[in-house]
């Protein structure tokens, strides 16, 4: 073997130090909170004060853990939802409308099927979840592989699609008139999510999040079907030239992405709200297409990324509640953090 | 040939790319109405000290020298004001235009505002008159063959008054008859008064046409000597150094190798009748193609690019799909998706690695089992053992000798030529396939790779395996194969059996000669 990549001694050590995939992170977010943290100086809170109720609320009482744990379940999947298309280069900006499908199918599951025991119930609810959120994938997928529509596109506007479909079955099909607000009446006591802890509750969907991440991890890394996915991501022509059906990995992606999203969904339901209700996924909006940037596509890094998303989250209610700084300030610094995060790929490429 | 006075001077010129020392204090000198041979393998150096020269690179140090005066050239623009001009390997021409069009195109013509064109005409004429070139200025250059394409690039820098002219590989598509007819051209603009640089890595062409001779080896000057010094033996040994066994190498072997006698009793592994393909657009670029490949044989495809080889390719391996005609595996007739050719044991090494065979963006292990995803024992129920990926790729690393850091490398790291080892080894590691499909395999790799593909190629053969090899490389084919098809506008003019080659006679064929 000869010894081919013999790199030159690096003169730059701040380059060496970047090549480190995690000290690249910890810049980035470090970044971020410098850059934010002068921000919120200006606007005339303390920096400190911010960053720390950001970061340690999560860990501070056990329902700020739970409410954490909580919040890293949909994020996790919406993430997934979104980097399993993007192996493929496909984007799937429709996790939110995927999100509703599965809510919406979750709850009419939940609905219908009343009176089967909880065994059956609940993996018909979540199944019913999934199996929308994947028909929400599929319709962009298929309109791809036989019309060649962009599905950036298609996933966008299936999004608000959904917005109405949600209004319609709230407010029409199985309205609850007691709230004011459009919502569902309530699905079956028999298709909720177990509880792993009934106080603060923490339901069990947390399990089967862990066991779809890995699942996943497992699909697009080790299995051959993975390999082809990713494949097609790297250059589709080339794939197409060696026998991989590139047009049917695309929608696979897609499909896969909707299915996780409508998971999340159904985890929603049958876990945490019980119902549909309008706006569920005002809580999520595109966190999970910046999830998925931040971690680079990579599923293995998606629910470390996620996690950390989530204690920001739960942190930047308590900001705004004990310091009065306005949630937003949150959404700025994780947007800053994809920022740091692109930025600094280019300066190790420099 | 007497020495003539130096007109341009290249000294101790060096050239990095990351990290990567392409010129190492490179020498070089022109003199007034010379030719002067530029030769080397593949990344020799050559292609990238001349594009110094033109103004496309800035050299890291060392300086040029032009009648004496050191000049700065900062761009090609420079180097044509200077005199300078370049025709490329891979030119680029406006197919729907004129000759006269294409000559013009970015040079300061006077009346620009009127695009009268006939005063630059007559000056075009004249200087065709001058250097006996011979071109119709009205044609459409789409309709040219290659070897008048090539004329009208050298034109072009005539045209903007060159002095010193230089050509990266010129006979690259040309047939045998088209290269002597350059050397005509050649030698006539040397007794005009211009100066040549020659790149080239064929011998036989420095030999026959250059004054002198330099010789580059990874970047560094070997030597230069006048033709009258020169001879094949100590330009091989210059050209490939210590890296290559000349005695036992495939491309400076004496030994006459006779065609396999092919038996007609055992049904061929491929086996084409009437393969016609018809582009989207409707053009029709395979006519009629009727030709079979039996165990053991190697089959050439020869052509001037672009004749309807990369159709042929695509076709049989399903990429494109066909307007009509049979296509027979094994006796069976095809109608298969590639994956299933893949799975039948079809191996095929593209033309355009990067574009049709090469994943940048993941790591060298994923690229080298492109394609045999689903094979033992890289997949085993639906999943990768990656554990025997790692250590099959590490065995192929060092095998085809790809200069990378592992199989966890990313592939975008790799060079040219190392991309194309990548190629290499992912179609010769599958064992027992029973046809391979070669598109111009040795393109971009250096002569010690050239003969270990050969070498490869060779033992395919002996094992009775068969090959259908299509390249540009007429020496390749005429050292390789069994038999040589030629392809002319999408048609297989004629096929020669390895008794009945001739240079010449393929060369006829290519320009659309029945034989």
């Amino acid at each position: 073997m000869s010894k081919a990549n013999q790199t030159p001694e690096n003169k730059f050590s701040v380059r060496k130090l970047l090549s480190h995939p995690v000290m690249s992170y910890l810049l980035a977010i470090l970044a971020a909170f410098v850059a934010s943290g002068i921000f919120i100086a200006l606007m005339g809170y303390d920096p400190f004060k911010a960053f720390q109720t950001i970061l340690v609320t999560s860990f501070r009482t056990p329902n700020g853990f739970i409410q954490t744990l909580l919040k890293w379940v949909p994020l996790t999947l919406l993430a997934l939802a979104f980097t399993v298309p993007y192996a493929t280069m496909k984007f799937n900006i429709g996790g939110e409308g995927q999100l509703l499908m599965g809510a919406i199918g979750a709850t009419i599951a939940g609905i219908l099927l009343k009176g089967l025991p909880p065994i059956l119930m609940v993996p018909a609810v979540l199944l019913a979840g999934t199996l929308a959120g994947a028909i929400w994938g599929f319709i962009p997928g298929w309109l791809l592989y036989r019309y060649k529509i962009n599905e950036i596109l298609t996933t966008v506007l299936l999004n608000f699609v959904t917005f109405a479909l949600v209004n319609y079955i709230a407010t029409e099909v199985y309205p609850n008139p007691e709230v004011g607000h459009p919502t569902t009446i309530r699905i079956a006591t028999e298709g909720w999510l177990p509880m792993l802890v009934d106080n603060p509750p923490l339901h069990s969907g947390l399990i089967l999040m862990v066991m779809v991440a890995i699942g996943v991890y497992a699909f697009t890394n080790r299995s051959t079907r993975g390999y082809e996915l990713v494949a097609t991501g790297a250059n589709p022509r080339a794939a197409g030239v060696f026998g991989i059906n590139v047009p049917v990995m695309f929608m696979m992606g897609l499909v896969i992405g909707g299915a996780l999203a409508g998971l999340a969904g159904g985890i929603e339901v049958a876990g945490i709200q019980h119902h549909l209700i309008e706006g569920m996924h005002s809580n999520f909006k595109i966190l999970g297409i910046i999830i998925g940037l931040i971690a680079k596509g990579s599923s293995l890094a998606v629910p470390f990324v996620a996690f950390f998303i989530a204690v920001m989250e739960v942190g930047a209610s308590a900001m705004q509640r004990t310091l009065n700084i306005p949630i937003e300030m949150v959404y700025i610094v994780e947007a800053l953090i994809l920022l740091f995060v692109l930025l600094v790929d280019v300066v190790r490429r420099k | 040939m007497e020495q003539n006075e130096v007109i341009l001077q290249m000294v101790d010129i060096c050239k990095a790319f990351d990290g990567n020392q392409a010129l190492d204090h490179v020498n070089f000198e022109l003199g007034a109405r010379e030719i002067h041979g530029l030769l080397g393998g593949n990344g020799a150096g050559k292609t990238t000290l001349m594009n110094v020269l033109y103004g496309l690179y800035k050299q890291d140090s060392g300086d040029i020298l032009l009648k004496g005066k050191k000049l700065r050239i900062a761009s090609p623009r420079d180097a044509i004001r200077n005199g300078i001009g370049m025709v490329h390997q891979h030119f680029l021409q406006i197919n729907n235009w004129s000759v006269v069009q294409n000559v013009v195109l970015g040079s300061s013509v006077q009346n620009k505002w009127t695009m009268n064109l006939a005063p630059e005409v007559a000056k075009l004429q004249k200087l065709c008159d001058r250097f006996a070139i011979d071109i119709d200025l009205q044609v459409e250059v789409g309709e040219l063959p290659m070897g008048t394409r090539q004329k009208v690039e050298i034109l072009k820098a005539l045209y903007r008054g060159v002095d010193i002219l230089i050509l990266d590989e010129p006979t690259t598509n040309l047939t045998p008859q088209e290269v002597d007819a350059l050397f005509v051209s050649l030698k006539v603009m040397v007794d005009e008064g211009l100066s040549i640089v020659f790149i080239t890595h064929k011998l036989r062409e420095v030999l026959s046409v250059c004054d002198r001779i330099t010789l580059l080896r990874n970047g560094k000057n070997v030597t230069c000597m006048p033709r009258s010094e020169a001879n094949e033996e100590t330009l091989v040994r210059g050209m490939v150094g210590e890296d290559l066994n000349v005695k036992d190498s495939v491309i400076f072997s004496k030994e006459i190798r006779e065609g396999t006698k092919i038996d007609e009793v055992v049904t061929p592994v491929l086996e084409v009748k009437g393969l016609r393909h018809v582009t989207e657009q409707g053009i029709e670029r395979l006519k009629d193609v009727t030709f079979s490949i039996h165990p053991g044989e190697i089959f050439g495809i020869a052509g001037v690019a672009g004749n309807g080889q990369l159709e042929l390719a695509e076709t049989l391996v399903g990429v494109q799909s066909k307007a009509g005609g049979t296509i027979k595996y094994n006796g069976r007739e095809l109608n298969m998706v590639t994956a299933e050719l893949l799975q039948q044991g079809l191996t095929y090494i593209p033309e355009d690695r990067l574009g049709d065979g090469y994943l940048p963006k993941v790591n060298v292990a994923q690229n080298l089992i492109l394609g045999a995803q689903h094979k033992q024992p890289y997949s085993k129920n639906g999943f990768i053992d990656w554990r025997k990926v790692f250590e099959a790729s590490w065995e192929m690393i060092k095998e085809y000798n790809i200069k990378t850091s592992g199989p966890k490398d990313t592939a975008a790291n790799l060079s040219g030529g190392n991309i194309q080892r990548v190629m290499i080894a992912r179609a010769f590691s599958h064992v027992g396939d029973s046809l391979m499909l070669a598109h111009c395999p040795t393109r971009g790799l250096d002569i010690p790779s050239m003969d270990f593909v050969y070498k490869k190629l060779l033992a395919r053969k002996m094992q009775g395996y068969a090959t259908l090899l299509i390249s540009e490389d007429l020496d390749e084919l005429l050292l390789l194969c069994d038999r040589i098809g030629v392809m002319y506008r999408g048609e297989l003019v004629g096929i020669l059996h390895r008794s009945q080659f001739d240079k010449y006679e393929i060369g006829r064929m290519m320009s659309g000669v029945k034989s």
